[in-house]
């Protein structure tokens, strides 16, 4: 049992409320599947690392009130104690393993702890059977797609066996088919027994397995809802709290009409990486331009390696002929533009005015100006752009490829790990982008963001193109079919 | 805090190495393969990494941390094939870096620069196999041209010449740290990573 | 970097199999001994065989073309080094000598720290150093270290990407500038990815004062005992070399 008593908690020296908690009171009877839910930096991340003993051990602040797990205060008890008893699952798969070879990386809680070898093997043995990894022992983690390193990852935990789980966003970075791998694993847990606490914006995959949704509002519990309570809320109640969708099937279909519009052909767009089998096959064919495409389709589906190959970061690869004009890799390189998931990899300078000017091709201190107060960036004009939110460093992002007078942009995911208000703003933006005449490509996995602002959709699989439609009645039909495959 | 090295820092540590490794060698690796560049390879080592250190030195609080770096930085080289030489060499001066850094208290801005100039000085370890090679071809040509042939070549790289090497590495470790400096300043403090 | 990092796994290794610690011991000889300064009498005979002994090792591991790229390089330099030697003179006998010197001691060196990075997993490397009693504060960060070659290497690789689709001439003028481009969103990612590491480590139970266990099978068997023999008697011809009369 778990429990939280008068807990207040803020980072750092100063009294900034951003992230911290006041006040929390929770009781989680052993068993139960609790989710946090509420918007980005309401202090829903804090609650789960204070459950897990990174607070007050790793990220210091000033803390009082106490955690309880299991009879033993959480403050007091050393982090590898903790670890008994408490497994956590985080955010980003990228940076949470340690090890390089799945098969360490599974067995390295252990032997953290020092267990004897034999046993070790054996609950290997077990966990991989449980989580199905046969086909993943043994390989090299940086080979592994997201979803399958956060797999591992619940492996590495599961083997350590823990009362209590906890998840912090576990399925922000995950596509459609891995967030049901994660569900099911989610369930596993639950059907032996576990205590599951899950912090998450996407609430769609948790519908029927949680006991009970937590609301968190500015650091404090704003509301317990139970599961039959919470699935009596509107789409729309739950929209004006900030949260995303729990009933995929409730979500409203856009307001799009129909257009027809521009095409763009593609040729010859076939690549394959160093030594590695061809993973784009695509000898002719159209796809929609001067609109918001968005790009589904499973990860391995090839969505990546067009995208790259469209940017002409690939050098051989394609042509695309648009208006008339033959576009061959490299001109591609200056007349796209990648807004890459990790955007903190594409800016460079110390200032985000200085960001925007270097694309300009003359550099024109008034049209940076006007670019930057388009996108809602005017104010911090000067910050650095390092220090800024995921969603402003995008738009600075942005802001550089209307510079550099790019006229087709790819997304690459803009909404992972982004709570409904974001994800509206993306939204937002991206329709403003488009009315600027420019194109607009996004990658997605989010169904939300698709009926929010995609006109058509092009579906990937197998390095090829397998369909494409725009977003009208029967497109629907498809979107929906591609999404809720297999899904409860 | 206690002044034990917990696992955090242990892993602060391994990531700096790396960061000072990967960047070192991206100089290294370019420059290396043309051999008049040998002397001068230490100097520019020492100026780029200059970066990666100073933003080390704003999460090093406790002794030992720039010892364990020397070691692993010596290790990371032997294991490269370029002889173990850099492992004593950097337990030796990744202490006298430590101590410097200690009287300090971790913060003096110039104990930094110097201490981290004299940790640099472990690179000196990767030269030691460089001249017994020299004295070694000495011996070659002697043996097929006579001394005094032997020694109008040796000329060009004698053995007095590790001194303009370790002065070398040393001046160009403190400009470094100056750039590093510079760097934090102009972006990492801003960003917020110190 | 090379592309060089770990081998992925422990299971597949059915290639020739040497203990890590005999893989460091056979390094250890072979950069001790070709980096010695005497060439004369037996030694020229120890140091073209422990030349080949990379030779030797990558070949059994199926790697046909790099193993014949090795010999074909030293072949080269050795003969000449030779000609360099005997038959060329004044400054160009100097310039062969000079390149062909460090190709010669430093390639075996070289290779054999290839191949025991390519050939070992990280796991196996960190087994063989926590039976060798290597202290902790050794271990974990050497883990650290080889987990991040690859990360380095991957967010090295997107930012290039990000620099490319900004164009060419972005920074191009001032190499000062050029670096920073690089180094500052590196270095920012990294940090940040070593952060949540460390924090998702804890979770895990890393630093508990307890003697970690390793589930990775090594250990000595026949083929580490005659490479093991093979290291002394070489390391034995080179101290004796004086006494050792032909």
């Amino acid at each position: 049992m778990i429990r939280i008593d008068h807990v207040t908690f803020s980072y750092g020296e100063e009294n900034e409320s951003a992230g911290g908690v006041q006040d929390i009171n929770l009781n989680i009877e052993d068993g139960q599947f609790i989710v946090l839910c509420g918007e980005s930096g309401c202090g829903k991340t804090t609650i789960t690392r204070l459950i897990n003993g990174l607070i007050p051990h790793y990220y210091e602040g000033k803390m009082n009130g106490e955690v309880w797990v299991n009879g033993a205060k959480i403050s007091e008890q050393p982090l590898y104690d903790t670890a008994k008893t408490v497994g956590s699952v985080f955010q980003n798969p990228r940076s949470q393993f340690f090890n390089v070879d799945t098969t360490s990386e599974i067995t390295f809680g252990c032997e953290n702890l020092g267990q004897p070898k034999q046993g070790i093997r054996e609950r290997l043995e077990k966990t991989v059977r449980n989580f199905r990894l046969e086909k993943l022992m043994g390989r090299n983690i940086f080979h592994l797609s997201g979803g399958e390193k956060q797999k591992i990852a619940c492996a590495g935990v599961s083997i350590m066996e823990p009362d209590v789980l906890v998840m912090d966003e576990p399925s922000s970075n995950l596509d459609a088919s891995s967030i049901l791998d994660l569900r099911a694993t989610l369930a596993f847990w639950k059907s032996q027994g576990k205590t599951i606490i899950v912090s998450e914006h996407r609430l769609y995959y948790l519908r029927g397995l949680a006991d009970c949704f937590i609301y968190i509002t500015a650091g404090q519990v704003e509301k317990d809802y139970s599961a039959a309570e919470f699935e009596q809320l509107t789409e729309r109640q739950r929209a004006d709290m900030g949260l995303r969708t729990f009933i995929l099937e409730d979500l409203l279909p856009p307001e799009t009409s129909p257009q027809t519009g521009k095409q763009m052909e593609l040729h010859n767009f076939c690549f394959a990486y160093k030594n590695e089998p061809e993973t784009l096959h695509i000898s002719k064919d159209k796809i929609p331009a001067n609109r918001i495409v968005g790009i589904i389709g499973n990860n391995g589906a090839g969505k990546s390696t067009f995208s790259r190959c469209f940017c002409g970061l690939e050098k051989r690869c394609g042509e695309v002929i648009w208006n008339g004009r033959t576009y061959r890799p490299k001109d591609r390189l200056n007349t796209c533009y990648m807004v890459m998931q990790e955007v903190n990899h594409q800016l460079f300078t110390e200032t985000v005015l200085d960001e925007v000017r270097i694309s300009m091709e003359d550099e024109n201190q008034e049209w940076a100006e006007e670019i930057l107060s388009s996108l809602d960036l005017g104010d911090i004009k000067d910050r650095h752009p390092m220090s800024l939110s995921g969603g402003q460093k995008q738009r600075v992002a942005i802001a550089s490829a209307i510079a550099s007078k790019r006229s087709i942009l790819f997304f690459d995911e803009p909404t992972s790990g982004l709570d409904y208000k974001h994800m509206k703003e993306v939204a937002n933006v991206l329709r403003q982008v488009r009315n600027t005449g420019i194109t607009v490509y996004v990658i997605t996995h989010d169904l939300e963001l698709i009926l929010e602002c995609c006109t058509d959709i092009v579906h990937f699989e197998n390095g090829s193109i397998l369909d494409q439609f725009q977003m009208d009645a029967s497109g629907l039909e498809k979107i929906w079919s591609f999404f809720l495959r297999g899904c409860l | 805090m206690r002044n034990k090295l917990q696992a955090k820092d242990l892993i602060n540590l391994g990531l700096f190495t790396v960061l000072y490794f990967v960047i070192g060698c991206c100089v290294a690796i370019p420059i290396g393969f043309v051999p008049i560049f040998l002397p001068i390879l230490g100097a520019l080592w020492s100026l780029i990494t200059g970066i990666p250190f100073m933003l080390f030195l704003t999460r090093v609080k406790k002794f030992g941390m720039v010892t364990i770096m020397g070691i692993l930085s010596g290790l990371l080289m032997g294991l490269t094939g370029m002889g173990f030489w850099g492992v004593p060499m950097g337990a030796v001066f990744g202490l006298l870096g430590d101590l410097l850094l200690k009287s300090g208290g971790y913060k003096s801005a110039k104990r930094s620069l110097i201490g981290y100039a004299v940790f640099s000085l472990w690179m000196v370890g990767t030269y030691i196999p460089m001249y017994f090679m020299v004295e070694d071809s000495w011996a070659s040509f002697a043996a097929s041209f006579g001394e005094e042939y032997a020694d109008k070549v040796m000329a060009v790289m004698p053995m007095w010449s590790i001194i303009l090497v370790i002065v070398g590495i040393f001046v160009f470790a403190i400009l470094g740290g100056l750039l590093g400096k510079a760097l934090l300043k102009k972006h990492f403090s801003k960003a917020g990573i110190v | 970097m090379n592309g060089v990092s770990f081998s992925e796994t422990t299971e597949k290794g059915k290639r020739i199999l040497l203990d890590p610690r005999t893989k460091l011991f056979l390094l250890l000889t072979i950069t001790t001994l070709m980096f010695s300064t005497s060439n004369e009498g037996i030694m020229n005979i120890v140091k073209p065989c422990l030349s080949l002994v990379p030779f030797v090792l990558i070949l059994s591991e199926r790697r046909f073309r790099a193993a014949g790229k090795y010999l074909l390089l030293y072949a080269v330099c050795f003969v000449l080094e030779r000609i360099a030697l005997t038959v060329l003179s004044g400054l160009l006998s100097f310039l062969v000598l000079a390149v062909t010197s460090i190709m010669t001691r430093f390639a075996p060196g070289i290779m054999t720290g290839a191949w025991l990075i390519s050939s070992t997993s990280v796991s196996e490397f960190i087994g063989a150093a926590e039976r060798m009693h290597v202290t902790e504060k050794i271990v974990i960060p050497m883990s650290v270290i080889f987990r991040f070659f690859p990360t380095i290497s991957e967010e090295y690789q997107a930012i290039q990407d990000a620099m490319k689709m900004r164009g060419i001439r972005f920074g191009g003028k001032n190499p000062l500038l050029m670096m920073e481009y690089r180094l500052v969103p590196l270095m920012v990612s990294v940090v940040k990815i070593g952060d949540e590491l460390s924090a998702a480590a804890l979770t895990r139970g890393l630093g508990a004062p307890v003697r970690r266990t390793n589930v990775c099978q090594i250990g000595f068997r026949f083929q580490d005992v005659f490479a093991t023999i093979f290291c002394i008697l070489c390391f034995i011809l080179f101290l004796f070399q004086k006494q050792i009369i032909f």
